[in-house]
């Protein structure tokens, strides 16, 4: 398992510390990792994620 | 070795990242695109190793990641990360160097106390000395910085050894002397003194030139850190310098003679902030870690040269 696909099991949402789960698009691509706790998704973008509390977004209802 | 390098897709952070990676070590790397310059710059930074396998990158800030799971496994942390510039620290912008500086390296230094690195590096800088004539510059000497942004690494530094002193967190920090080279920030003197000859227009000189630094090769940057990571005492503090003190003046007679141009120099007053003259004495580090410069500074300015062609010929 690479070094970048063990850091993204290990990440966790900085406002509340949980887990996040990860939201996968077409082709299995990897989009955003979401956290159920605070509704938040943070984006994943060119497979970097972005784990900055004002970049993420509402988790759609 | 495993290693955490923040600011990894900064000038120095990316350049240790893929010295590290080269040497087989495993990187996981923190950077949160501060905007103090353009983001492709640090995307192009990082292009050279993005997708090796024993890479791993994350953009996210040290004031708020929870950077507990970051450093789980680490053995060594390479603290690079910071808000650079000491003409713009000044007013209201301080608080982006206290959060991004001091703040931020508090909270890496509390995640590390309890987990498993076994040597913190912390890049500091020869602006905690501010403008002595005691020459060289010796780590015994009493800091007295004369910009905020000088301040701010000097904190830093402190929070570094007392994590040592009172929790046994093995950190060494590095006092940096004037860094260039390839991937140099766009903000730095060698990087606009070379474009400006290379595009024929005046290149902008606070002062009268004869301010001199002891300029640093970012190549022994990366040596100096990672000896320190194997070899440095705990809780000591290192100054790294190039052993080249040159004037500004000579540094763009070189770029000059480099780019097969005469510069044009438009002069304007000194900045608040600025120091006069720096010169490393770099004895401990050669005693404790075996650093030694190897990169003279005509040598160094070749080589930058050479990267500023090749990026914009890209």
């Amino acid at each position: 398992m690479s070094v970048h696909t063990q850091l993204l099991e290990v990440l966790v949402c900085p406002a509340c510390k949980g887990a996040l789960e990860q939201v996968r698009e077409e082709a299995a691509t990897l989009a955003a990792l979401d956290c159920p706790k605070c509704r938040l998704r943070f984006p994943v973008r060119d497979d970097i994620p972005v784990m900055l509390l004002d970049q993420a977004t509402r988790i759609p209802a | 070795m495993k290693a955490l390098v923040t600011g990894v897709a900064g000038f120095i952070g990316s350049t240790l990242a893929q010295t590290l990676l080269e040497a087989g070590h495993e990187v996981v790397g923190i950077d949160c695109f501060l905007d103090y310059y353009p983001r492709a710059t640090k995307e192009r930074n990082l292009a050279a190793f993005r997708n090796n396998p024993r890479f791993g990158f994350v953009q996210a800030s040290l004031v708020d990641a929870d950077l507990g799971s970051l450093v789980a496994g680490v053995d060594h942390v390479y603290h690079q990360a910071a808000q650079a510039g000491v003409r713009s620290s000044w007013g209201d912008e301080f608080r982006i160097y206290s959060d991004n500086n001091v703040y931020a390296t508090q909270r890496l230094l509390e995640a590390c106390r309890t987990a498993s690195v076994s040597k913190f590096v912390y890049a500091s800088s020869s602006s905690i000395y501010g403008d002595t004539t005691d020459l060289p510059m010796r780590e015994t000497s009493t800091p007295k910085p004369v910009s905020p942004y000088g301040v701010s690494k000097l904190a830093a530094e402190h929070l570094t050894w007392l994590y040592w002193k009172n929790f046994g967190l093995p950190t060494v920090s590095l006092r940096y002397f004037t860094v260039y080279g390839p991937r140099q920030r766009p903000d730095m003197a060698f990087h606009r003194f070379i474009r400006a000859v290379q595009t024929d227009t005046p290149i902008v000189l606070y002062g009268d030139g004869e301010q001199s630094r002891d300029f640093t090769f970012v190549a022994d940057i990366v040596a100096a850190n990672m000896a320190a990571a194997e070899a440095g005492t705990a809780g000591a503090v290192y100054n790294i310098g190039g052993g080249s003190r040159t004037t500004v003046n000579e540094v763009i007679a070189i770029i000059g003679d480099l780019v097969g141009r005469a510069p044009q120099v438009d002069r304007r007053a000194v900045q608040l902030g600025d120091v006069q003259h720096t010169a490393a004495d770099t004895s401990a580090a050669r005693r404790e870690i075996g650093f030694s410069p190897r990169v003279t500074l005509a040598e160094g300015l070749a080589r930058q040269v050479e990267w500023h062609r090749e990026e914009h010929a890209a």
